[in-house]
């Protein structure tokens, strides 16, 4: 019995490139992950991703470490480790986001490690964002209105 | 379901050792600190502490052999473990939705201006 990791697999109607850019940038990353980020997509790079409670005020945070960079191929990172820590196996929850092009679009494969060598409290402490996910139909709108934004800019 | 209940619940899971331990009380249906202990690289007496913090998180439950005690795993407690993690998976499942949805505007909007 294996629940050490999550895989998902699926399929993306844009290009590698734009999903890559989704995935990578910390403008994209508030979007997806109400998550307020700041770093250069360069393997080693290390930020903090930030969630604050509109209601409650209540700040969340963790700390970031960009680990392998290739678009639009692959982007991964660390986080859920304590501050003043440096990401390493053990101490944190890897997230990788893998891309393969497929037809006209993109096979998204992601994958989160690290819940059996970190121990569980990871994921209890990933559960307790759970109370800060906002949902989906408050941010797919703005989602929408922001994607449009930016295809515009280009 | 009380959080203080969940954090022993975690940390009782969250060791590689207690885990292996539930993994072989799985396999075999039931065992003791002894018969537990010689399939582990670890001493009689650690097994029986992790048995304790187990048994406090209610993912086993004993019952009494000769001396010793026998142990079984409780698999509603530990389908509530698994639960959570899955409802971690969830929330993943949600950030993946809004990454698609939102390439996939990108996407759109770039073949409109065409």
């Amino acid at each position: 019995m294996e629940y050490g990791s999550i895989e998902r697999e699926l399929h993306i109607d844009a290009s590698p490139e734009v999903v890559f850019e989704v995935v990578s940038r910390p403008e994209h990353i508030r979007d997806w992950w109400s998550a307020e980020t700041e770093f250069e997509p360069v393997g080693g790079v290390t930020s903090s991703l930030t969630w604050t409670d509109k209601d409650t005020g209540r700040v969340e945070c963790s700390p970031f470490t960009v680990v392998d960079v290739d678009p639009p191929r692959l982007f991964s990172f660390r986080w859920t480790y304590g501050e003043g820590e440096t990401a390493a196996p053990g101490n944190s929850l890897l997230v990788t986001f893998e891309l393969v092009p497929t037809g006209e679009g993109t096979t998204l494969r992601f994958r989160e490690t690290g819940y059996r060598e970190r121990g569980w409290e990871a994921a209890a402490l990933e559960a307790c964002y759970n109370d800060h996910t906002q949902g989906w139909d408050f941010y797919l709108p703005r989602l929408a209105d922001n994607a449009r934004r930016l295809a515009a800019a280009r | 379901m009380s959080s203080a209940v969940d954090d022993d619940l975690w940390s009782a899971i969250g060791d590689p050792t207690r885990r292996r331990m539930l993994d072989l009380l799985l396999a075999d249906g039931a065992g003791t600190a002894t018969t537990l202990s010689a399939r582990l690289p670890v001493t009689r007496q650690a097994v029986t502490k992790h048995l304790v913090v187990l048994d406090r998180a209610g993912l086993v439950r004993s019952a009494p052999a000769g001396r010793e005690k026998r142990y079984h795993v409780d698999e509603a407690q530990l389908a509530r473990a698994v639960a959570q993690l899955n409802s971690v998976g969830a929330m993943w499942d949600a950030r993946l939705r809004r990454i698609k949805n939102l390439a996939e505007a990108i996407e759109r909007a770039k073949n409109n201006k065409k």
